[in-house]
């Protein structure tokens, strides 16, 4: 600094004078003033962020435990539907077999029904044509006992006549 | 060997004189209040700039080392201890830009202590009460009485001594060596040219010890004793 100044001296190499006080109140001011702009500010600042990512990563847990719950949660329940459809199909299958089943045997008693019907018409039918036969063939008889005796035979003879006759047809 | 150097007077009391100790000062405190306005001036919480990842490293470096030496308890404590040693270690470091440190002058050191001194009486008393306070200088047996007392002022007596040693040691050191090298360099070449030939280049390697290191050391050391005693006294 000499050679901006005019000289004056020097104070000696180890002196106290009122300098102490003038550095004194320097370092508190510069104390002050730094506290001020530069050590509070800046500790509060990164106080603040401290805080600000402290809290994301809380925020970032409790989302994390939330997707965990959910995740856990979806999978129970497409467990459950798997079971679900898995039953369905089940009870599905087995309904589809009962109703096959029922059908097929009421299908077969229809049949059984329909046969024993037959059955009992080709009987009746049977019955019938041998009634008709018997008629037909009396009929041819008497037309035959008339051309053979040639006479009128009283219907009782003739009705005698008719049942011998048809006594042998039938053995 | 020279003192500091009268600047000027204030016109006051007779004529205060101010030297280059108390400019250098300003010159420093100016320096720490522009450079923290710059570093601090736009401060983002995303994306920082490269000068306020520097701030705040430094600044919580500071927190941290008055945590981990006081206790993380008194944490307030780091605003004047930090600016402690900016002040000391850029004053310090002033012996490398040709200004004469302000802490090679004893007003500065001493400023400091007496600082240091109220803040160990005034913690002192606040953290265990003014009567256990007193009872405290008669332990551990009433005999040390007059050795503690002789302590409680002999510390910051050392503190404000040590540093101003230090450093004017530094510039005492670098004169002698100045002065060494110029006297060999006449020797030699005195015929020939009048320029201290060896009193080039030697200076600056010693500087580098005398004005960085010990700097940078003694910048640590006062702050680190300040907390100590301070926390000391507290317990």
């Amino acid at each position: 600094m000499s050679h901006l100044f005019l000289s004056l001296g020097n104070q000696p190499f180890i002196s106290l004078d009122w300098q102490v006080v003038a550095q004194l109140l320097n370092t508190l001011i510069l104390f002050l003033i730094l506290k001020k702009i530069l050590f509070v500010k800046v500790k509060e600042f990164i106080d603040a962020r401290q805080t600000e990512v402290d809290k994301m990563y809380a925020d970032a847990d409790t989302a994390m435990a939330e997707a965990e719950r959910l995740k856990n949660v979806y999978s129970e329940s497409i467990a459950g539907a798997r079971d679900e459809a898995q039953r369905i199909v089940t009870d599905a299958r087995r309904s589809a077999q009962d109703q096959a089943d029922a059908i097929l045997a009421e299908a077969r008693a229809e049949a059984a029904v329909l046969r024993e019907k037959a059955e009992a018409d080709i009987v009746s039918e049977k019955k019938k044509a041998v009634n008709e036969i018997k008629d037909e063939i009396s009929d041819i008889a008497i037309l035959i006992a008339e051309k053979v005796v040639e006479k009128e035979i009283t219907p009782a003879d003739h009705e005698k006549l008719i049942a011998q006759f048809i006594d042998r047809v039938g053995e | 060997m020279n003192g500091p150097e009268i600047l000027f007077y204030i016109p006051l009391f007779g004529g205060l004189p101010v030297t280059e100790t108390l400019v250098n000062s300003w010159i420093v405190m100016a320096f720490l209040i522009v450079l923290s306005l710059w570093l601090t001036h736009d401060m983002k919480k995303q994306h920082i700039s490269k000068k306020q990842a520097v701030v705040e490293t430094v600044v919580r470096m500071l927190y941290q080392l008055v945590g981990d030496t006081m206790g993380e308890d008194r944490l307030y404590f780091t605003p004047y201890i930090g600016t402690l040693f900016l002040f000391t270690l850029c004053a310090n470091l002033m012996g490398l830009l040709t200004f004469r440190s302000p802490t090679a002058d004893l007003n500065t050191t001493a400023a400091f202590a007496i600082i240091f001194f109220g803040l160990v009486q005034v913690f002192s008393i606040k953290a265990n009460g003014l009567k256990n306070r007193i009872k405290g200088f008669a332990e551990p047996v009433p005999v040390v009485l007059p050795l503690n007392i002789v302590g409680e002022f002999s510390t910051p007596i050392a503190l404000a001594l040590r540093l101003f040693g230090n450093m004017a040691s530094g510039i005492v050191v670098t004169s002698l060596l100045y002065q060494a090298l110029t006297w060999v360099s006449n020797l030699v070449f005195g015929s020939i040219t009048s320029f201290p030939v060896f009193a080039v280049g030697l200076p600056a390697v010693l500087s580098i010890y005398f004005d960085l290191f010990t700097g940078c050391m003694q910048a640590f050391i006062i702050s680190m004793l300040t907390m100590v005693f301070v926390s000391m006294a507290m317990d």
